[in-house]
């Protein structure tokens, strides 16, 4: 039963993945431009008003990319009453503006919020979320999201990410230097400067990489925060997130007697590859954001 | 050991320790020393005890008694005895029962609530039982948040194995 994998483990990122994919491909497509327009001599400057204006078209269509690449449909409140009246529920309560909301034909439970402004935002759930949790912990999941909104994470984000593609493109250019400056009639001495430029582009991509995914982490923290401030049942959120990621599938059921005679199953080490994974992933793990809403389900208590 | 002061559990005064029963006359012995340090629990102890054997061939001596210091001085004597003649890779695991004061028994089933110390690994895990064969995992994780830093903790719940039908109903 051990060399098997479990279903749990087979566990369906395909929505992440499809979101990932549409973004890299979209900023792949952006590089290609630009790398073709400086080929072809186009100015710095010019190139960087492309790209600027480049970046404010995504920013302005991000909602539309994001439906698309997801698979969500915007639903009416005549598809999904209950859906509705739950986000209702919330939003009045806690005098937040509503929402357009959306549906994803999806089995696997998930959830996001997306918008520029909190007047605009979408939140979108797929049918796999709703069959698996009870109304608290789906309350507890969209007042997540809502907390997303409230927070304006997606413009953080995009923001910050708007220093790692401006260390991307100095990164470009400095190649270019480096590659074509032999021909030219520069001296060794713009060489090392080109070389500088490339290295710290180089170390700022990097850093704003692994900044971005602790500002992302960090504002999950906080959203799990204010999303259980919201309900006020920080444990509903708990436990939606133990049964969304799984975890709850991983507790075994078969009696410590039965599997005490597979012996070897005892010996294999905890290790824990936590640390690395942690740093370059955008969601801290489960069992940490459990914690800290366990912590404050005592303390309210 | 802490009590779960955040998390409304009592102790309940019960724990038990379980081994695998092997034949032969060194266990026997082993099990004559048990037998003769249980008879002989002085009256200050105020200790109750039970030994049973369940249907998967492990014993289980269970004690009960009004503090839980004389409970754990009973079974780490019991562990004791079995270490010395040499029978410590049949110990499997020490039990601790908890009840819920605060919320009288989820859903209406039973609100008995365990700490199980896993010997092959030495450190402890939450066991919450809830109806047949299934368990509160929720439940686990909070007690899992409240005590993991103070005791040895097992952190991989791949491995919070649970003991149905654990024969600690009570003694007195």
């Amino acid at each position: 039963m051990f060399a098997k994998k479990q279903p749990w483990q087979k566990r369906d990122t395909g929505l992440t993945v499809r979101m990932i994919i549409s973004f890299a491909v979209l900023s792949v497509l952006y590089i290609v431009f630009l790398s073709v327009l400086a080929y072809v001599g186009v100015g710095a400057i010019a190139i960087a008003v492309i790209a600027g204006i480049l970046i404010l078209a995504q920013w302005y269509f991000s909602d539309k990319i994001v439906l698309w690449s997801t698979g969500a449909k915007i639903v009416s409140r005549e598809q999904f009453p209950e859906l509705h009246d739950l986000v209702e529920r919330i939003v009045a309560r806690n005098n937040l503006p509503k929402p357009r909301i959306a549906v994803i034909n999806m089995r696997m439970p998930n959830a996001f919020a997306t918008g520029k402004t909190p007047r605009s935002s979408i939140v979108a759930v797929t049918l796999g979320l709703m069959d698996q949790l009870d109304q608290e912990e789906l309350e507890g999941v969209i007042a997540h999201e809502l907390a997303h909104i409230k927070n304006r994470d997606v413009l953080v984000l995009t923001l910050a990410s708007l220093f790692s593609m401006i260390a991307w493109y100095m990164m470009r250019f400095g190649m270019y230097g480096g590659m074509f400056g032999g021909h030219g009639r520069r001296d060794n001495q713009g060489g090392a400067a080109m070389l500088l430029v490339l290295l710290i582009a180089i170390v700022t991509w990097i850093a704003s990489f692994l900044i971005i995914r602790a500002i992302s982490r960090y504002r999950e923290y906080v959203a799990d925060r204010d999303g259980a401030l919201i309900t006020g049942k920080p444990s509903k959120l708990a436990s939606a997130l133990l049964k969304i990621s799984g975890t709850m599938k991983r507790i075994p059921t078969r009696d410590l007697r039965e599997v005490e005679g597979m012996n070897a199953f005892f010996i294999i080490p905890a290790i824990s590859g936590d640390a690395l994974t942690n740093l370059f992933s955008t969601h801290p793990p489960v069992a940490q954001r459990v914690k800290k809403l366990m912590e404050m389900e005592a303390a309210m208590s | 050991m802490t009590l779960d002061v955040k998390l409304g559990l009592k102790v309940t005064g019960r724990g038990a320790l379980t081994f695998k029963r092997v034949s032969g006359t060194f266990f026997y012995e082993m099990e004559q020393d048990i037998r003769q340090f249980l008879g002989n629990l002085q009256p200050e102890f105020d200790l109750a005890w039970r030994i049973t054997t369940d249907s998967y061939g492990y014993m289980w001596i269970i004690f009960e008694g009004k503090r839980i210091e004389d409970v754990l001085a009973g079974l780490t004597t019991i562990s004791d005895i079995i270490e010395e003649k040499g029978f410590s890779d049949k110990l499997l695991a020490a039990v601790f029962e908890f009840s819920s004061v605060r919320e009288e028994g989820r859903g209406g089933g039973a609100s008995q609530q365990y700490l199980i110390y896993n010997y092959k690994r030495n450190n402890f895990y939450p066991f919450v039982p809830l109806g047949q064969k299934t368990t509160d995992a929720e439940q686990q994780m909070k007690i899992m948040a409240t005590v993991a830093e103070e005791i040895p903790f097992e952190r991989d719940m791949t491995l919070w194995y649970p003991l149905w039908d654990l024969p600690l109903r009570s003694l007195v």
